[in-house]
């Protein structure tokens, strides 16, 4: 367990040493190592030198590396902590706001600018809160859950390249790495379950485990059509692949089994994350709160924490593998330091939309409920899952040479496929929503008033 | 042992068309859902913010009692009324003029039912706009509806005349008393002062 | 209890599965012999053949005792049902009721006849005007009075708009059991607009106590009768939109058809009333099988369940019919607006009421099914005797009949289908 804390922790300093580096527009090569730059600048200091004067040496002693480095995850991990506690307290503000919106309300809007310090005022709340720990709990696991579930939405984030040229750890088995870490949440939340000595969080982790075993099979099967468009388990060189037709040749205008794929990896993230309608870990109506019925204070924002985001973190994988990872239109006239920033604003726009739409489904759909979860999983997902990997195999077969060498048909085929899908669908919808504001009301059958003259 | 088929029923598909219509009817109809909530998503709120905006409170709206107090006659009928008890009043009656010690409601009690409103001869009880009956302490929720105590200082200038002319009412009729009863008096003198002691309390 | 734990292969009847042992969850240690690889002997008596082993499938599991309520989200207030589960299966269910018993009827044989109506309000909250109507109409029955026909008027949309606010909440904490929000929001949005209606004519949200023996309260502050009518033109739109969002939602039906399958006969022989009853396909509803009030000259349907998701008499059948009275709940609205002429809203009555010595019956259909009073009167100022007859109580009935076979899931789907207001079970 605490391995593979430190492996993510290590990950992740690697990764950050190198995308914080690149991204404060330093000029030196992606895989130098800041912390090591920063910490040797901190040694030859001024202050650092005084200091060594003063015990009599020369100069301050070099740290050993090991020191060294250490430090430098230190630092490392503190920004990721930050950069995934503003993106889930973002992620949380957007939900609250927009199922406020959704549900004729207006949603938080008192702590700060719309509301949006929010999340801050309710994690100082949590903190403040008494940490209780019910008297029949295990108590080692109780304590340890929280954190296991949120190391592995830490630890995510070492594969996900939000920028070219950042430096990011583009781990080879980006793809993998992901899918694996990404159940590890789940043993946390069993912890939970289990040790909460509640019988209701016991459901909760029993159905959270059911799930997540098998919505991991679609899950990775639909993540495998991208990965046979473009022939790479790396996020980082996936996204390279998508940057055609001027930052628009996404893997989802690649093929045309992209797009059900795309379909299908949403609905099985959505499950992986326990959001709506597959939230039978913690359905509330059912189990009153799931797995983290017994937490409370900062244990329990910990799991809320990690909910958002493994969103982020899912919306993430999708937007590299899918919607072009940082490709937009026109983004290739900028340089530099504001190519890499305007690719992290479009990777992390893009994710936030799929949040977005996580957040609209959750506000619109029922529960499921748990053996229909399964069947959605088994029975669904999973062939329609296989069609998909078989049909873009064929097809990449069948083109049989790489996207910008085929036929020009061959190209536009699967554009004006997802947006022929987008637009019937559009206008089915529309056709529908008159149909149904044309059904007749009880209005036309009954005469009208006849005390109107009495007022 | 339980038979699974019981009540939930094993054909649970039955009504359905069928594996591919299922595929596209959980898309189309979450589709539909999704239409709606977003049209919701850019209408306007129908929510207020409550401190600062307010909902309009109609006329008749049930809250807090108010008292006419000048109206009031004491007259117990919606202390009567009330199906919890709510209402206790305790006046001194000086005649016509009334001293008011307590006219209280227990909202402890209160069920807000306006009961109390409709028996009233004088419609002096009425139910205001008031509704914030948050306390401390329990105590605190027996309102005392009284706006002042005693007598109000008209109230005090018309029973010092009502009583001035009560006192020379009988001033006068102890006089036409004595008159009559100094005949009297001489043949029975014993019974005089237990008569006069009778006429005095109220003169004085 | 176990329903579908495997047998044990090659050995049954062993002492350790037997008798009291059996509802343990595991072969109890040392119940039977072990040899040196601490695999259990057989118990045949029949020595195994080289190669031959038993194996014991000792997956047996115990059944969970699970207390669901009275503090639970999804119960609907405090009841208490205490489910035996087999993993997700429901095997038994046992209802606890009278955690907010009152003593309601009671308390009727203590205060004078019109005290008692703020009472009333109380035991069904969520239809408050209707149990108004109900204690009104026992007692009318008994004094002969003649209602004006304005407060008739009045009495029937007050009665409809409630019935409508009531059906919103079942329709909206439906969605809430299931898993949809948002319906839950809208539901609540059209009926703080029925509040707000009946905060105009009464100057109550919840507890009205506005339909009184004799007629009603007040008249209609002008304009009243035209925001109903507004009302009623915004909610026949948004009721579409209900059904779109909600009602035919994939999910939905699936959570609902075939959940809960309550049969004509079953459904008859629990006295269930109301939507549980028409749900099930029978055509019962007192407003056209004893016509009250106006109801004899009014024009509405009675909407039955027709299993057209499911098998009849499923929670979706049930749900339809709620959702199909709310316009037929309309229907009756806008025909008592045509109606409805000026008058007086009160009959002429004594201040201090003494009712006729006698008893009556009234039952009249609530939004969750007959609600009847019963009252005994001596010819005094109270009442003898009142018993109330509340249709969620005998709805409730039924629940341990449901519920086993079930999911955990369904179970709250069952509940939730029922529609029943704890208030007015436990009175």
């Amino acid at each position: 367990m605490s391995a593979s804390l430190a492996l993510s922790l290590w990950l992740q300093s690697a990764r950050l040493q190198q995308q914080t580096g690149a991204a404060l527009g330093s000029t030196t090569a992606p895989d130098s190592n800041w912390t090591l730059d920063l910490l040797e600048w901190v040694r030859t200091s001024w202050l650092s030198t005084k200091l060594a004067g003063l015990a009599g040496m020369d100069q301050a002693p070099a740290l050993p590396t090991w020191a060294a480095a250490a430090i430098g995850a230190g630092i490392a991990v503190g920004i990721v902590i930050g950069f995934v506690s503003v993106v889930a307290m973002f992620s949380i503000w957007l939900e609250r706001r927009v199922a406020g919106r959704i549900q004729s309300r207006i949603g938080p809007n008192r702590v700060g600018p719309f509301g949006l310090l929010q999340s801050l005022a309710d994690g100082v709340k949590l903190l403040l809160k008494e940490d209780i720990i019910p008297s029949g709990a295990d108590r080692k696991l109780f304590v340890l859950a929280p954190a296991l579930v949120m190391a592995s939405a830490l630890a995510m984030f070492a594969a996900v390249p939000m920028a070219d040229g950042a430096g990011f750890t583009d781990i080879n088995l980006g793809v993998l790495f992901i899918v694996g870490i990404s159940a590890l949440a789940t043993i946390g939340v069993i912890m939970a379950g289990w040790s909460s000595n509640n019988k209701w969080a016991l459901y909760g982790a029993m159905r959270e485990a059911a799930q997540v075993v098998s919505y991991e099979v679609p899950l990775g099967i639909s993540l495998l059509v991208p990965v046979i468009v473009g022939g790479t388990l790396e996020l980082g060189a996936a996204s390279r692949l998508q940057s055609g037709w001027g930052g628009s040749c996404w893997f989802l205008f690649q093929n045309p089994f992209v797009l059900p794929a795309f379909v299908l990896y949403f609905i099985a993230a959505l499950a992986e994350n326990k959001r709506a309608p597959f939230d039978l870990p913690e359905s509330e109506s059912e189990l009153v709160a799931g797995f983290h019925t017994e937490y409370s204070g900062i244990r329990f924002s910990f799991f809320f924490l990690e909910e958002y985001a493994a969103m982020f973190l899912m919306s993430a994988v999708g937007t590299a593998l899918f919607l072009g990872g940082w490709n937009f239109p026109g983004i290739d006239l900028l340089k530099g330091g504001w190519l890499i920033a305007a690719q992290l604003a479009v990777f992390v726009v893009k994710s936030m939309f799929l949040v977005l739409l996580m957040i609209w489904i959750r506000w619109t759909l029922p529960r499921m409920r748990v053996d229909q979860v399964m069947v959605m999983g088994y029975k669904y997902l999973t062939p329609l899952s296989l069609i998909c990997v078989v049909g873009a195999s064929v097809w990449e077969v069948w083109a049989a040479v790489p996207f910008h060498e085929r036929p020009i048909w061959m190209q536009l085929f699967t554009p004006v496929l997802v947006f022929g899908v987008c637009a019937v669908l559009g206008a089915m919808l529309r056709k529908q929503a008159i149909e149904s504001a044309a059904q007749p009301t009880t209005r036309s059958r009954i005469a009208p008033r006849a005390h109107a003259a009495a007022h | 042992m339980v038979n699974f088929a019981d009540n939930t029923a094993p054909d649970s598909q039955a009504k359905a068309g069928g594996w591919w219509s299922d595929v596209w009817l959980g898309l189309w109809t979450t589709l539909v859902g999704m239409r709606i909530t977003l049209k919701y998503f850019f209408k306007k709120p129908v929510t207020v913010q409550y401190p600062e905006e307010r909902m309009p409170i109609p006329d008749r709206y049930r809250g807090i009692h108010y008292l006419e107090q000048e109206k009031c006659i004491y007259c117990f009928q919606c202390a009567r009324a009330c199906p919890v008890d709510c209402i206790t009043m305790e006046a001194v009656r000086h005649g016509k003029e009334l001293e008011w010690i307590s006219f209280s409601v227990d909202y402890n009690r209160c069920m807000f039912c306006e009961l109390c409103t409709y028996p009233c001869p004088k419609d002096c009880i009425h139910e205001g706009k008031e509704f914030a009956l948050v306390t401390y302490d329990r105590k605190e929720l027996i309102h005392d509806l009284l706006t002042y105590r005693g007598l109000s200082d008209e109230a005090k200038v018309r029973l010092a005349e009502a009583e001035k002319e009560k006192a020379a009412k009988e001033a006068a009729k102890a006089a036409k008393a004595a008159a009559a009863a100094k005949p009297a008096a001489a043949a029975k003198p014993a019974s005089a002062p237990g008569a006069g002691d009778a006429a005095a309390p109220p003169a004085s | 209890m176990a329903s579908s734990h495997p047998q044990t292969t090659s050995h049954s009847g062993g002492t350790a599965h037997s008798g009291s042992a059996a509802a343990l969850p595991f072969r109890p240690a040392g119940s039977g012999e072990y040899d040196e690889d601490g695999n259990l002997k057989p118990k045949f008596g029949r020595p195994l053949a080289e190669g031959e082993r038993e194996i014991v499938m000792d997956v047996r599991t115990q059944d969970m005792e699970m207390n669901m309520g009275p503090q639970h989200p999804s119960t609907h207030g405090v009841l208490r049902v205490l489910l035996r589960v087999d993993g997700e299966v429901v095997t038994q269910a046992v209802p606890y009721i009278g955690y907010i018993h009152r003593c309601a009827e009671k308390i009727g044989e203590s205060v004078e006849w019109i005290q008692y109506l703020p009472y009333t309000d109380r035991y069904d909250y969520l239809a408050a005007m209707n149990n108004n109507l109900g204690y009104s109409m026992a007692v009318e029955k008994l004094l002969g009075v003649e209602i004006p026909q304005r407060a008739m008027y009045i009495r029937t949309i007050c009665a409809e708009l409630n019935r409508i606010g009531s059906h919103l909440i079942a329709f909206g904490t439906y969605g809430l059991d299931l898993g949809a929000f948002t319906p839950f929001f809208y539901s609540f949005r059209e009926r703080e607009w029925i509040l707000s209606i009946f905060e105009k004519i009464c100057g109550a949200r919840l507890t009205y106590s506005f339909i009184r023996i004799g007629g009603v309260f007040n008249d209609a502050p002008p304009g009243w009768l035209e925001e109903v009518e507004a009302f009623c033109d915004d909610f026949e739109e948004k009721w579409k939109e209900y059904n779109d969002l909600l009602s035919d939602n994939l999910i939905f039906v699936r959570r609902t058809a075939d959940i809960g399958v309550i049969s004509k006969e079953d459904a008859l022989a629990y006295g269930l009333t109301g939507p549980c009853l028409r749900g099930s396909g029978v055509k019962y509803d007192l407003r056209k099988d004893q016509p009250y009030e106006l109801y004899s000259k009014l024009e509405f349907n009675v909407p039955v369940g027709e299993g057209k998701k499911g098998q009849l008499g499923d929670c979706w059948d049930r749900y339809d019919v709620r959702m199909q009275e709310m316009r037929e709940s309309v229907r009756i609205i806008r025909q008592c607006l045509a109606g409805i002429q000026e008058g007086p809203v009160l009959a002429k009555l004594a201040a201090a009421l003494k009712v006729p010595a006698g008893h009556a019956y009234v039952g009249i259909e609530n939004p969750r099914g007959e609600l009847g009073h019963f009252v005994i009167s001596g010819g005094d100022k109270k009442a003898i005797r009142l018993r109330v007859r509340g249709p969620s109580f005998c709805n409730l009935s039924i629940l341990p009949k449901m519920l086993p076979g079930t999911m955990l899931a369904d179970s709250v789907a069952l509940i939730g289908s029922i529609d029943i207001v704890l208030g007015e079970v436990d009175r």
